[in-house]
């Protein structure tokens, strides 16, 4: 059985499945039992849809990047 | 972006339409400065990102949609960091560096590996409601920042973009089991981030 701080350590390569069969199922019978853990896995899932969730920083010189690439390419396609 | 959409964009982009490149910038830039943040780190990112345009327009002809456009477009800013920075290549820095509310470490666990101090349940269940709390966003921008560059890097590349961890191991030539390490301590910062703010109400 796995402690509860295992499980955290093991917590990432949970959710990115990284786990082999055997590990996911120790992982599972935990969760079954641990009211804490279930918090604890449920939060990170949260947490990690947050940082997903954050509000993009506009790109600064975007328009003058793209007229740029732009014309570089209008020139490519002349003969 | 299906298939479909990116073959019509590509059109555009071959004719040179500045509204076309516009939307290529603004979509994807953010990746780029990722890939190349990680590799060269912040203070040689932003020309790498400028050579990995020059190159995606030179060679946007010979792009044969075998992958997406967005993978083509990481591989080439990684190629870009690289070249540029071949022989002063950075060692793989594993450092983990304090976090504004630290992590989730061994002083949380009792000596038989319980939990000492269990987390707390947080009063909002989505995004939206975190988010919505200027304060706390702010905290969390404080914590990323406080990431070293390849730990954020991992961090965007695999929340914010989507990447798969294959891919980011490929794109920043580290190993899968160095990738996991990163992510999860960069995971864990936010976890400790979030549940300090959830707490005491403040960053």
């Amino acid at each position: 059985m796995l402690t509860c701080k295992e499980l955290v350590a093991r917590s990432s390569d949970f959710i990115d499945e990284q786990l082999n069969l055997g590990e996911r199922l120790m992982v599972r019978q935990h969760l079954l039992f641990c009211r804490n853990c279930r918090r604890f896995i449920k939060q990170m899932q949260l947490a990690r849809a947050t940082v997903r969730a954050m509000p993009q920083v506009p790109e600064p010189g975007s328009e003058a990047l793209a007229e740029r690439l732009a014309r570089e390419r209008q020139g490519a396609n002349k003969p | 972006m299906t298939g479909e959409e990116q073959g019509r964009l590509l059109e555009r982009l071959l004719k040179g339409e500045p509204q076309a490149f516009r939307e290529l910038v603004d979509t994807y830039q953010g990746a780029m400065r990722a890939v190349a943040y990680a590799i060269v780190g912040s203070r040689n990112a932003d020309e790498v990102v400028q050579d990995a345009w020059l190159a995606v327009v030179r060679n946007l002809g010979g792009f044969q949609q075998r992958s997406s456009l967005k993978t083509w477009l990481l591989t080439i800013t990684a190629n870009a960091a690289k070249t540029r920075y071949k022989q002063n290549r950075r060692e793989v820095l594993l450092d983990d560096l304090p976090a504004p509310h630290g992590s989730i470490g061994d002083e949380r666990f009792a000596t038989d590996g319980h939990w000492l101090l269990a987390p707390s349940a947080w009063h909002e269940d989505s995004p939206e409601a975190l988010l919505s709390q200027d304060e706390l966003r702010e905290c969390l921008e404080h914590t990323l920042l406080s990431l070293s560059e390849l730990q954020s890097s991992v961090l965007v590349l695999r929340e914010r973009q989507g990447l798969e961890l294959e891919q980011i191991c490929n794109l920043l030539d580290i190993s899968l089991s160095n990738v996991r390490v990163l992510l999860h301590r960069a995971r864990l910062k936010v976890f400790a981030t979030l549940e300090h703010f959830e707490e005491t109400g403040q960053c």
